[in-house]
This record gives C-alpha cells, structure tokens and sequence, in this order.
C-alpha cells in the first residue's frame, strides 16, 4: 500500500523558515510535514488551551483517506488549493527528490504521480521547470567551505550509475515532449556527470541547481561549461538527503510526537514487532498500522507570481510504500 | 514632484485666507481619483529609487572644500546633454527629454537646495533578479553622468549634511546670510533653490510660525567640549529682521547646536524607495507593515553627526528636518492657548506617520494613535463620496495642515483630472511612509513610498539597501508577515534611532511574533471527531485576544535584523533568505544578493559601522581635533576627501573597511 503524504501550501507557516543556525535544511520539509500532522490529528480541549494536560489525539482513520492509489496522510483536498491568477502568471518550479532505497525501473511511474499530484494540488495544466535530484549525488565546490559541508546532513547513499539517471532522463523528456514540462533540470551536478550527461540526452537539461550556502565560488570549468551550453546554474538550499532514514518512521510512529498512524517509533528502531497484537486490514481500523515503511520520492512546489515576485503557493508531497509485517 | 507650475505664489497671510478652499478641492480630486482607481487591479510590481547629491567644489590648494551652488548651471548642462537625451534622460522639469525605448538613461531633479542634485532611474525596477543587480550599475552609472556635468575640482557626494552648512562662508559662489526669504543668520536665501515654489515654502513656514524654524541639535559632549556649550556661532545683536529677536527670547538651547533655517533640514540627502502595489488592497497592507520598519531602517543608515562644523550627539538627520519645516503655531504646539487655530498638533509636517489604513482584520483597533487629529468634516465628506473609514481617517488626518504654497491662479476653476490641490496638502505632508494614489492620465497604480533611510557614501551601499527592502517586501506578501506595532511605539522607535550609536546600543520596539498563526487546512474528514461536555476545537489558533501589550517586545537592532539565537524571533534577512530559498535565482545573482545582505547584518550586529559611527571616528582621530566638538574647515576637507575616495574605490583600496566590509565577489 502507498502513503501519500502532504503539507498543502506551508507560506506564511511557522515551520518554512529556515532556523537562524543554519543547522538543517532539509529542516522545511520535515517540519512543516510535522505541522500538517499535527493540525490534522490534535484536538484542543478546554484543558490543554489553559496549558495543563496534553494534546487528545484523533485516530487517523478520522482524518486520513483511503483511495485507490493509497492512503492519503493527511486526506486530500483540492477543493481550495487553486492558484488565484491565470496560468502565464506564475512560474511553477517542482522538484523531485528521488529517494535512496526506491526502486530505480519505477521512476517514469513516480515522476508522473508526483507531477499529476501537483497539478492537481494547483489547478494548472503545465509546469515551467522540474528539476529532478538523484540520491548521492553532491555538487562539490572545489574551494573550501566547511559550513556547507557541515550542513548537507548524513551521507546515505552512494550515487548511482550515470546510466541508469540517463535512463530516468528519457522519462522525463516524454514529460516535455507532452508539454506538460516546460524546462527540464538537474541538480548537484558538478562538471564532469554534466558534460558526461549532456553527451547521452535527447534533450539537454536547461539547469543545473547547486548549493553554495555562503561561499559564492564556483568551480571555473562548471561555470565554463554551463554557460557554453546555455544551462542555467540556479541556487538552492535543499538537503539532498531531503529525509534522513528514520524520520518518515518517527512522524507517523506511536511515540509522543507522532501521528499515530504506524505502530512503534523511531526509538524502538526500523524493525518493530506489533504492540498490539491485532491484524490490521486496509487501515480502516482505529489501531496504528504494523509494518514497514520505505520511501520512495518527495516533491516540493512552488508557485510565483512573476511580475511580482510573490511566492503564492509553496509545498511537499511525498509518496512511501507500505508494507504489512505478517 | 512637477516645479514647472510658474504663477504668483501667495505670501502668508493671504494663503492662510484661501487654505480651506484649497483643502476642499484637494478632496474633490482625491475623491475623482479615488472613484476612477479604487478597482486598478493586476499592476505588476514596479520600483525605484532616488539617490541626492550634494556638490562640493575642492580647492585643494588652500585645502577647504565649500558647497557648490550651481546646481541650476549643472541641471542646464545635463538637460542640453544630446548623448543624455538620445537614451531618454536628462531633466524632465527643463522639458527637454524624450522618452526612448530601451534601457533609459538616468534623469536629473531640482531639490531644495541649490546645492543638491536629485537622479531617478530612466525607468523603474521590476522584480526580475536581473533587475536588482542593474540598480547598482545604474546608481554608479548616475554619478558618473553628474560627475561629468561639474567642473573637474567639483564632487558629487552622497553625505546627508554638508559639514559646513551655516559657518557662514562655506559655499561658493558667496552669498552673505540674512536674506528676506529665511531671514536665517547663518544662511543666504541664495542656498534654496531659486524657482519661486521654494522661497515662498521656506517664507510661508517661517511666518506661519510666526518665528524662524527653531533647530536645536545636542552637541557631542567630548573630553575638552566648554560645559554648559554655548553655540559660539551664535549671533545675538544682529537686528535686519524682526526674527533677529528669536535668539533674544531663548530660541538657544543650551547643549546644543543651533541653527534657524528650513536649509539645515530640507538640504539633507536621503534615500527613498516607492513600489507600485497589485491593487489598492495590497498598497494599504504594505504601507502598513513597512511602517514599523522605519525607525530600524533609520538608525541602520545612520550618517548624519556633523551640524555646522560641530560633533552632535545623534546620529541621524530625521528630526532635524522635521524642525526645519515645522510650520505648527504657538497655538498647535500647545505653548499658548486655542484661541485661533483649530486643535493642538502632536507632530510636525515632517514626521513618523501616525495612520494606519489597511483593512487586514489583523489591525486592532488598539494599534491606532490615539493623539490622531482628524478633520472631521472633510473626513465626513470623503465618506459621502464612498471612501471607507480607515481610508478617509488617513486622509482626513493629511488635510488638518494648511497649504503653504497656493498659486492665485490655480483657484480660479476645479479641475478633476488634474490633482494639484489634492498634491499640494498631501506632498507637503513629509511622514515616513506615503501612500499615494495613481496620477491621472497613466497606467501607473497605488504606490507606497518608504522615506527613513539616509543616504549612503557609496553606490554599493545605496543599492544594497534599496534592494533589501525591496526583498523585505517580497518576504512580507509571500508569507503574509505581520509587523503589526501600536503607532506611539513606532513614534518613540523614531526618537531612539535618533541617538548616538542607536543602531548598537539601544533596544526598539518590535513585534514578537510577525509570522502569521496559521497552519495547514484542517479536512472535512476530521471534523466531528468526538462528543460530550468537553467540547473538542481544532487545535487552528484563534483570532488573537491577549493584551497588546505582550505582543511586542524591546529589541536589539542586531536581533530584529539577524534572529535571537534562541529561535523565538527569526530576523529580517533570514526571513528574506527564507523568501530567497523559493525563488529560482541564479549563482551570480545570488551572490550578489549575499554581499548586501552581508552589509546589512554587519551593520545590525555592530561588525560594520554606520557611516555616522566611521564620520565620528574619523574626526575624533584626526590630529587637528581638540576633542572639544568642534570640527574645523581642515578636517572637513580630509574627510570629504576620504568621502569622495570612499566613494570612488568602494573599499577595494581596502579603505573604510569598517563600515563596507571587505570586497569581493564572484566576479572579481
């Protein structure tokens, strides 16, 4: 079974300012993750708004929703979730994290559901730019910068075959090819996957996304290289480990601040036995799941108004399979 | 602001005599503008800004540097320039240039002074991040065109104050003081700018007062500084005016340097930005949540410690200028009793704004000023024509001043298309924030201007607080940030800024909380979750209900600009870096966008000085100086010398590091 997960529009949200430390930036996505959940499963009683006692929780089945492609955490709605002007007005960026873990053959699959998601989310036709991130993949700057070092979180996975990216690359230019995708892009690619990248593609990737925190060089070859083939080299502040291992397990476990939509936490460790004893079917009991999570992609969005630089709509969907422990 | 209108201005009291009837038709044509631009929507943001000079003119050989007053012969030169006009600059108030495609070059204004140069951009600022960079680019590309329009030992510099101004002889060509306009003994009526509109204000105030202005700056009070200071400038048997009496009935504070003239103020540099809002809605929002950034904006460009050849002991030039045109009776002062002016006037013309008018439901009633004059009757006109409240508050609040400069001609029919009257209360109304309505005859809507900030030595500091604020804009409607902050407070933030080393030192008011307390939808599935006595609410934050009070707390600039460590407030420029994470901006951009912002949290933790801080410092180690606050003809000409090679090397030379920071960047 799929969980589909999402934040709907986090501006203005507490949890989308990046903390001063500068500590986590894969910090956005987690905490406005955690906000949705716990604006869905908590309930104010009269107790707890006069500070004594603790949140009630809600049971999930009351506030998630089961379809056909999985179960929606929170439920979806995309009765009020449209972007107010006409499409030419925005500029719609999504980027798609592919996680470690996932299976590679699946991708073309993944890419179409995340992009669907958000069109549907944002009641447009098309997108401008998706840029897709490959797990393992860093951009390194060849001068020194331990802040950023220091800032890219656990490394947890190796960077895969250039083949098979090129190989998810053609998914993705079908998605062009449709029209759906205006621009394509990459990110963390430093100069030799680039030029090795853009030998093998049909159509080459417009831009390249990089993360410089606060040392602004960049390697002279990249840069060379990016402007002789027209690719813009855009800044991010994304972690490439978007969600460490674990996390997905500790928002939706049963530990004090989870959702209570899988059984056990993060503490008691990825493999869990069932503390209740109970078999659960198709998550319409009251009882958290039991079973194994894995990951498969997380895509953020964001909408701006173009002549005005007002960003209206920015957020996360993210997709993990579920598995039954039997 | 159009100076071309020629006619016969009336002398005070005759414009006393016709100053509600130009009220009464400057309402008229507000509610005409109101009514044809009330639905404006869609406008796409559009900015600019504007950056004052003041010319000096070296002479290196006598080592003293004088203000230059030839601005009309400059403005001349620029207007005749073909090349200038070619691009579409020039002097629009000379009615020579013509509008080109492409990118405009730059245009030239009068101002006040004789001595001061005004340069907009040929065409504004989008938000295209291209754009951003082009505003330093363009600034530099400004002074080199005025540069190129004075003579080889004359300067454009971008000081607030000329140091000298008022020692009776440093400007050139001479002009002795005590002139019928200003009747000021320290100043010629030659320093203002000659075209009639300007001697006529600077001699409407004065008599409208019924005394000189009134300019009393603390001096810095130095280890050999003569305690109790007497201003020794000060001259007490002088008898060509009957104003000459001021300073025989007390008009001179003790402590502090004193000076008499609209000049002193309306001759200060400043840097102003105004933004074309999406509609009417947005306009109102932004000016109010800009509003509580004034004050901070102020006391992080401090640059103004230097009055009439002395040290002061404030930092910045606001209420200086708010004196210099402080038109208020003895009446509306509250020093005499009401007997025939209408109420008492907290503040000058010249001052913090005291309005808020958007209709966001998060504007509590107890933000409002409560010492806030209103004419009621033209307020109930404005309400009549169908403006709303808030809306005609504002204005109505504008309107309680008379107008100072009325031309006999303009009253003789109301024009509706045209806005004359309405301009003439309103643009005379100098508050720190101004909203204002879209001119007729054009496609340009509501626009907000943001007035606090001084001027910069060079271009890079200039754009980098322009372009900060623009940021701070764009932060501010993307997530809906709320800086919400009863007015008195903002009014006392304005007296702090005021203080030496404010922007270090002191804690200002500030919004605890400005991000807004909402949280991800609630679904239709979760609701009704649960029944009995305890009746469940979603746990969505209501309306807020506690004591304003507990809403905001005293803060350091350094904690407002850059976050407290702790996380209970996240700062000014990461919320712009938060805005800046979603936006696809490329490298080179990006890193420039870091190089301001870099200058900007400096200056908020202290790490980068304030030109008013590096001035000060510069004065006190300067071998000539007697730490006794006086600041003699020798230093200033090192330190305008030190300004203009600020000015030109930017810190590259490794010069005045302290207040720019060490320069580099990508491209070098």
């Amino acid at each position: 079974m799929k969980l589909i997960l999402s934040t709907s529009n986090i501006m203005g949200a507490v949890s989308s300012f990046r903390p001063i430390t500068n500590s986590k930036s894969n910090a956005e996505f987690v905490n406005s993750l955690r906000a949705s959940l716990e604006a869905n499963y908590s309930i104010a009683t009269s107790e707890n708004v006069n500070g004594n006692g603790h949140a009630a929780r809600l049971t999930y089945p009351s506030w998630t929703q089961m379809t056909e492609a999985g179960l929606e955490i929170p439920a979806l709605d995309f009765s009020e979730s449209a972007l107010q002007e006409e499409r030419d007005q925005y500029d719609i960026t999504l980027k798609l994290f592919y996680l470690p873990g996932a299976s590679i053959e699946d991708r073309g699959k993944q890419t179409r559901e995340a992009v669907n998601l958000v069109l549907k989310e944002l009641h447009m036709p098309s997108i401008d730019l998706l840029i897709v991130s490959f797990p393992g993949v860093y951009f390194d700057e060849e001068e020194k910068c331990p802040d950023k070092i220091s800032t890219r979180g656990p490394i947890e996975a190796e960077p895969e075959p250039i083949e098979s990216q090129i190989k998810t690359w053609a998914t993705l230019e079908t998605l062009k090819d449709e029209g759906i995708v205006k621009r394509l892009g990459i990110a963390e690619f430093g100069h030799d996957r680039l030029a090795n990248f853009l030998d093998r593609t049909r159509i080459p990737p417009s831009v390249d996304q990089v993360n410089l925190r606060d040392c602004c060089s960049v390697p002279r070859d990249l840069l060379k290289l990016a402007k002789g083939r027209n690719i813009e080299l855009l800044v991010h502040n994304d972690c490439s480990n978007i969600l460490p291992r674990g996390t997905l397990r500790e928002l939706l476990g049963s530990g004090p601040s989870g959702a209570h939509v899988l059984s056990g936490s993060a503490k008691t460790g990825e493999k869990r036995k069932s503390l209740h004893g109970e078999p659960v079917t198709n998550g319409h009991a009251d009882k958290p799941l039991d079973g194994e999570v894995q990951p498969l992609w997380v895509v953020k969005y964001t909408a701006v108004v173009r002549n005005r630089g007002v960003v209206e709509n920015k957020g996360y969907f993210a997709m993990a399979e579920f598995t039954n422990d039997s | 602001m159009g100076l071309l209108a020629v006619g016969t201005p009336l002398d005070w009291p005759e414009a006393k005599k016709v100053a509600s009837h130009v009220r009464e038709w400057g309402i008229e044509q507000l509610l005409a503008i109101w009514r044809r631009a009330k639905g404006k929507e869609r406008d796409a943001l559009l900015w600019g800004d504007e950056i004052e000079y003041l010319v000096v003119s070296f002479d290196d050989e006598k080592r003293n540097v004088k203000l230059s007053l030839r601005q009309a012969d400059i403005l001349e030169a620029l207007a005749n320039d073909a090349e200038l006009l070619k691009q579409g600059g020039g002097v629009p108030d000379l009615a020579c240039g013509t509008k080109k495609s492409g990118r405009n070059a730059p245009t030239f204004h009068p101002e006040f002074g004789r001595f001061m140069l005004e340069a907009t951009p040929g065409a504004p600022w989008g938000i295209g991040f291209k754009d951003l960079l082009d505003v330093e680019r363009d600034m530099k590309w400004r002074r080199q065109i005025a540069k190129n329009h004075v003579f080889g030992h004359e300067f454009p510099i971008t000081l607030t104050t000329f140091p000298l101004l008022g020692d009776k002889k440093s400007i050139t060509p001479y002009f002795p003081p005590s002139g019928p306009k200003l009747r000021s003994q320290f100043v010629p009526d030659e320093i203002a700018n000659p075209h009639i509109r300007f001697p006529t204000l600077a001699a409407n105030i004065r008599a409208r007062r019924g005394r000189k202005v009134e300019l009393n700056v603390p001096v810095f009070h130095d280890d050999k500084t003569v305690w109790p200071f007497k201003d020794p400038t000060v001259d007490y048997d002088l008898h060509n005016w009957p104003e000459d009496d001021d300073v025989r009935k007390g008009a001179v504070k003790d402590n502090c340097i004193y000076m008499d003239a609209m000049a002193f103020g309306m001759g200060s540099c400043c840097l102003q930005i105004t933004f074309q809002a999406k509609n009417i809605e947005e306009g109102r929002k932004m000016y109010d949540q800009l509003s509580p950034l004034g004050p901070i904006l102020l006391a992080l460009t401090a640059a103004t410690p230097i009055y009439k050849g002395f040290l002061a002991d404030t930092d910045v030039r606001w209420n200086q200028i708010s004196g210099a045109v402080d038109d208020r009776t003895p009446e509306e002062l509250g020093e005499a009793p009401l007997k025939n002016d209408r109420w008492r006037i907290p503040k000058s013309r010249y001052a913090s704004n005291s309005t808020y008018i958007s209709q966001d439901p998060r504007l509590r009633p107890e933000y409002l000023d409560p010492d806030l004059v209103v004419d009621e009757q033209l307020k109930e006109r404005l309400i009549e024509g169908g403006m709303d409240d808030r809306l005609a508050t504002h204005f109505a609040h504008l309107f309680i001043r008379d107008p100072i400069v009325v031309f006999a001609e303009d009253l003789k029919e109301l024009d509706l298309d045209k806005t004359d009257h309405f301009e003439n209360i309103q643009s005379t109304n100098w508050q720190h924030m101004r909203f204002k309505p879209p001119p007729p005859g054009n496609d340009i809507g509501w626009r907000v201007e943001i007035r606090p900030m001084e001027i910069q030595i060079t271009d890079f500091e200039n754009a980098a607080f322009s372009v900060f604020v623009v940021l701070i804009t764009r932060a501010i409607l993307s997530f809906d940030l709320n800086f919400y902050l009863p007015i008195p407070r903002t009014t006392e933030n304005m007296e702090t800024a005021h203080k030496r080393d404010a922007v270090i030192n002191e804690k200002f008011y500030f919004r605890k909380n400005v991000l807004p307390k909402r949280t991800p939808r609630i679904n239709g599935t979760a609701s009704n979750p649960a029944s009995g006595t305890n009746t469940p609410l979603p746990s969505r934050p209501s309306t807020p209900v506690g004591p304003v009070e507990d809403e905001y707390d005293l803060m350091t600039i350094d904690e407002i600009i850059n976050g407290r460590p702790d996380g209970t407030f996240p700062g000014l420029v990461p919320l712009v870096e938060s805005y800046l994470d979603g936006m696809n901006v490329d490298v080179e951009t990006r890193c420039e966008l870091a190089r301001y912002l870099a200058l900007i949290k400096g200056r908020a933790s202290g790490r980068l000085w304030t030109a008013a801080k590096w001035i000060r410092h510069f004065v006190r180690g300067h071998d000539d100086y007697r730490m006794d606050s006086v600041v003699p003809d020798g230093i200033v000409y090192d330190l305008v010398k030190a300004v203009e090679r600020i000015t030109v090397h930017e810190g590259r030379d490794g010069y005045a590091n302290e207040m720019l920071g060490s320069r580099c960047s990508l491209a070098e």
